[in-house]
């Protein structure tokens, strides 16, 4: 701001202040930087994410290359051959793509309806709130893994989708009790009464100025939910509810199953996988709600 | 924190307890509804399935669904399953027969055992450590325990189960494999039973230990951080109370509160982990027999023991929510 009375006596005036030219962006991600998990974090999930779109590159086999069988992990077989003789490197490495699409796809179809519902619960609360909540407490309450194997039960296909989908739609009632509780706290907000006041539609209140608010909380629960459903998909894959045509970490796993533990390195391999992807989603996830925390000033 | 209960406050407590006790029967006639519908959509024939591999005849279809009522119209078929479910009559599995009720009788008790086991083992380390996490916020102490913490909830439970496994049964030799007792050995007293069936439970719980406990820490270290900062620990420490006091009876009270509650309702999540735990050491309870049954699609089995987890489930909410209201009397009775 331009000291305006110095200007008008002719003083030299101070210099400008700029009003900080940092988006969003740069801001939480100078955030970010400063915690050291976060950033690991944040490899590994761009790490897994390489291996996946990477992967026909990077494997040194071909995944269908069938060798000698079931060998421990040699210098040419760094994480050794499963019960077919194909290298596990490769099949880990292979696995990450799909594993990571049901994890990403899974979050999405969670984020729209649980979106949708916190939405209308939150927003137009009374009677509709009441019920939606009802039903929603009763689903966030039930045992998931039963949930999800009674539901997949149903389905005669045993697809990568059908997985999807089904998690996917049971993951909404944690996504939307958080959408709803924002929602009736930014629905009392003096700007939101301004654009109200305005004649602004509830679409355009919803979409313009709640929404954007929070997106935030949205990315963080998606994140931590992105390591959930891997999760939740190689359990269910290992106890034999999955798809053995689409080799995700799971499928691994579950062909590694039958011959522990004598070969130990089909299961490792694939697990620690699994788990290195989970740290890297929690750990981003945890420096994400950090770093979007408005109320903390980057340092 | 605490306050005397006025009379108008009791009544209120009363009416809300009789309120949510009455509610309960619409929710489990809701969720019986549900579960016999959702298991009615899945494809196949039932009498195919209860016929056996081989496609029976017309004709033997025909008894098959005459016996078991499968040609009555859907809703009359509910209305029977539910007046026999009322009478405890689960039915009959598919596949062996047996009444289901029993069946899942016998399976309980192994599930309860490793649960609460776990479960006392998890919340008294999580809530030691994760005070002292917080009582000694931003030392190195409280950063390694919440790193540690954080790769334990990472964990994939399953697999640590198996490498566990691996290390300590197979290449130790510490514990047995898996399973619920040695079987086919006759043992000099009790005591020495009772520290065989210890020996099986050792490996499956400490699995569930390590990812409850993860979680759990991180719940009470940041329920603890923020009752930490309210103002009544100002004024306890301005009264000049010892560091101990303020601690213990002010801050934790306050602070396990939302655990409590959470723990509460989370006997579903609990009985997810156990679920597949169960399944790899072959602990003969509750989440091993649904793995199984739904794996050889035993649909009555299935629809009974639904039944029977939705039922507890729905009493623990009721146990959590009664205790809740009598515990803090700041809630509002809704």
């Amino acid at each position: 701001m331009t000291n305006l009375s110095a200007a008008k006596s002719g003083e030299k005036a101070e210099e400008l202040v700029e009003p900080s030219k940092a988006t969003q962006l740069s801001i939480v991600w100078r955030k970010l930087r400063f915690s050291k998990l976060a950033v690991a974090g944040f490899g590994l999930v761009v790490f897994m994410f390489m291996l996946a779109l990477l992967a026909p590159v990077i494997a040194p086999y071909d995944p269908d290359w069938t060798g000698h069988r079931a060998r421990p992990p040699t210098m040419e077989h760094l994480f050794g051959t499963d019960a077919r003789g194909r290298d596990m490197l490769t099949l880990v490495v292979y696995g990450a793509q799909i594993s990571l699409y049901v994890g990403v796809a899974a979050v999405t179809l969670e984020i729209l309806i649980g979106l949708a519902i916190g939405m209308v619960s939150g927003y137009f609360g009374g009677l509709v709130d009441e019920v939606l909540m009802r039903i929603t407490d009763l689903v966030l309450t039930l045992p998931t893994l039963p949930l999800l194997i009674v539901a997949i039960v149903l389905f005669e296909t045993r697809s990568i989708h059908t997985i999807v989908l089904v998690m996917g739609i049971f993951g909404w009632p944690f996504m939307a009790r958080v959408v709803r509780s924002e929602f009736l706290t930014l629905r009392e907000t003096t700007f939101v009464e301004a654009a109200r006041s305005m004649g602004a539609t509830h679409w355009r209140i919803i979409t313009r100025h709640i929404l954007p608010n929070i997106l935030s909380t949205i990315i963080v629960i998606a994140t931590m939910d992105i390591a959930w459903f891997i999760f939740w998909e190689a359990t269910l894959t290992f106890l034999g509810f999955g798809d053995p045509n689409s080799p995700s970490w799971g499928v691994l796993l579950e062909r590694g199953y039958i011959n522990f533990p004598s070969a130990w390195w089909i299961i490792t391999f694939p697990g620690l996988a699994l788990f290195f992807a989970s740290l890297g989603f929690n750990l981003l996830g945890d420096g994400l709600r950090d770093a979007l925390d408005v109320t903390t000033r980057s340092r | 924190m605490h306050k005397k209960r006025s009379l108008v406050g009791l009544l209120t407590l009363r009416t809300y307890i009789i309120r949510r006790l009455i509610v309960v029967i619409p929710t489990l006639l809701l969720i019986s509804i549900a579960i016999f519908s959702i298991i009615h959509l899945a494809p196949g024939d039932p009498a195919q399935t209860i016929g056996g591999r081989h496609t029976p005849s017309r004709e033997v279809a025909e008894q098959i669904r005459k016996r078991y009522g499968l040609d009555q119209p859907i809703p009359v078929q509910y209305l029977i399953w539910l007046s026999k479910v009322l009478r405890g009559d689960l039915g009959y599995s598919f596949l062996s027969n047996a009444p289901v009720l029993d069946m899942i009788s016998v399976k309980i008790l192994p599930t309860v055992e490793l649960m609460l086991v776990a479960e006392v083992v998890s919340v008294v380390i999580a809530v030691v450590l994760g005070v002292i996490a917080a009582v000694k916020h931003y030392s190195i102490a409280d950063a390694t325990a919440s790193l540690v913490a954080l790769v334990g909830y990472s964990i994939p439970n399953f697999w640590i189960a198996l490498i566990s496994i691996l290390f300590f049964s197979a290449w130790l030799g510490w514990f047995p494999f898996t399973g619920y007792s040695s079987v086919g050995i006759v043992f000099p007293t009790p005591f020495h039973a009772f520290l065989d069936h210890l020996s099986y439970l050792v490996l499956p719980s400490s699995v569930l230990v390590l990812g409850w406990t993860a979680y759990l820490f991180r719940m009470v270290r940041s329920s603890m951080l923020e009752v930490m900062r309210q103002d009544y620990i100002l004024t306890a420490r301005a009264k000049g109370l010892r560091e101990r006091v303020v601690v213990y009876k002010h801050a934790l009270r306050n602070a396990l509160l939302p655990i409590i509650t959470y723990e509460a309702y989370s006997i579903g999540f609990l009985l997810s982990g156990a679920a597949v735990i169960e399944h790899i050491f072959a602990w003969p309870g509750l989440g091993r027999f649904m793995v199984i049954i739904a794996e050889r699609r035993d649909y009555p089995t299935l629809m009974g023991l639904s039944m029977i987890i939705a039922i507890m489930v729905l009493v623990a909410n009721l146990c959590a929510d009664i205790a809740y209201a009598i515990a803090d009397p700041r809630i509002s009775y809704d």
